[in-house]
């Protein structure tokens, strides 16, 4: 069981990693869902078992409508693991697959997860996604798997990692040349590919880094806040 | 009859796996002892990189191609580089896919973690064989003894 100890960087200060999503500059395009499915080894599913709910999304964008047609303004907001502090997915683990790591991450262990469920169940953002079968990716996809992520088998519930394999290189980099990681140093698949850099990923320990920064501002609001699961994802609400 | 009964212990105390069948005899002492290479000559990437890295032929030929070519181990190496093939080593580490484990050897190296604490005495050990056991007890008890992270993620994603 972890114990809560801080990593060998001898920082005096955990990071708290987090981000914030500007919705005036999203438009929608899913490239952050294209690098996610890229860079974490996400499976692909089929028509006939997506028609069944079996996807397999860590990040999806959410489209709300208003206004009859043909004065329709759509809404974007991508939607990915909020690595809630108080997440509602951790404590019904019955074999302590998802907990909470020293840098608040709510992390995935694979290979210790049998497959009850409980945590999607109990996920108010619907955003684990469950390996129904192995994975199966179309031709030639197999070929491009990232070999700093696990490919996990069918039976496993899967969801966002803040893609960790770049915090854990970023960190041993820093680590190496004894210096802190910088902000804007991390940057998860999603936030790179994001063209309006509506994403921002950072910690949120540092008052000085711009996801600390910007997820004071104004128009801050988490998702379902009211729920009390201190999400880690900040939105930042549209101006208009 | 001593004798014997050391050699079994030996064989029964220091290799708890499959002993691998190297396809040529290579005595890692020889080169550490009488050499005095040292472990990184040929592993050239273990102290900086993920993987340590089996160095290829060629790397065997710039000695060999002239050092005791009269050996007949040297012979077959010599006989596998004219045909232009890499040596079928059999690998001896290594975790298994099912259990997600991402293992790097730069941070280790970096943090002076000797090689034989996860490799044993190649120094006397002739050709690769598993000498330590690479199981979650094995490095997690090294994790804890030394103030590392003992944290699922540290090696599980």
């Amino acid at each position: 069981m972890p114990t809560g100890k801080e990593t060998h960087t001898d920082q005096a200060k955990p990071h708290r990693w987090g981000m914030v999503v500007d919705l005036d500059r999203c438009t929608g395009c899913e490239a952050c869902v294209v690098a996610c499915h890229a860079e974490n080894n996400i499976a692909v599913s089929n028509p006939e078992e997506a028609a069944r709910g079996r996807v397999n999304h860590w990040l999806r964008v959410d489209r709300y409508y208003e206004g009859q047609f043909p004065d329709v303004k759509v809404k974007y907001r991508p939607v990915l693991c909020q690595h809630c502090d108080e997440a509602p997915c951790e404590p019904v683990c019955p074999v302590n697959a998802t907990y909470h790591n020293p840098e608040g991450l709510n992390v995935q262990v694979y290979n210790r997860c049998v497959g009850t469920f409980y945590c999607a169940n109990n996920c108010p953002y619907t955003v684990r996604s469950f390996n129904w079968f192995d994975p199966q990716w179309p031709e030639p996809m197999q070929l491009q798997h990232n070999p700093d992520v696990s490919l996990r088998p069918g039976g496993v519930m899967e969801k966002c990692t803040f893609c960790i394999q770049r915090i854990k290189r970023v960190e041993e980099s820093a680590d190496a040349g004894s210096r802190p990681v910088a902000d804007g140093e991390v940057q998860p698949a999603c936030v790179q590919s994001c063209p309006a850099e509506a994403m921002v990923f950072g910690d949120l320990n540092d008052p000085d880094s711009k996801v600390s920064r910007l997820a004071g501002d104004g128009r801050a609001t988490k998702l379902m806040e009211e729920l009390g699961t201190k999400p880690k994802v900040v939105y930042l609400d549209r101006a208009r | 009859m001593k004798l014997h009964f050391l050699l079994f212990l030996a064989v029964t105390v220091s290799v708890p796996a499959v002993r691998a069948e190297q396809p040529i005899l290579f005595p890692h002492s020889t080169h550490i002892n009488k050499v005095h290479l040292k472990c990184i000559d040929c592993h050239i990437s273990a102290d900086t990189r993920d993987a340590a890295t089996i160095p290829g032929i060629r790397k065997c030929m710039l000695c060999h191609a002239k050092v005791a070519t009269d050996k007949p181990e040297i012979k077959k190496l010599a006989a596998i580089a004219a045909s232009g093939r890499e040596i079928p080593w059999q690998r001896v580490y290594g975790f298994e896919k099912a259990a997600a484990v991402k293992f790097r050897h730069g941070p280790h190296a970096r943090h002076k973690v000797p090689c034989a604490t996860c490799h044993g005495d190649m120094p006397n050990a002739i050709t690769a064989q598993p000498l330590v056991k690479h199981n979650m007890g094995t490095c997690i008890t090294c994790h804890r003894q030394n103030n590392a992270s003992d944290d699922c993620a540290t090696c599980h994603y």
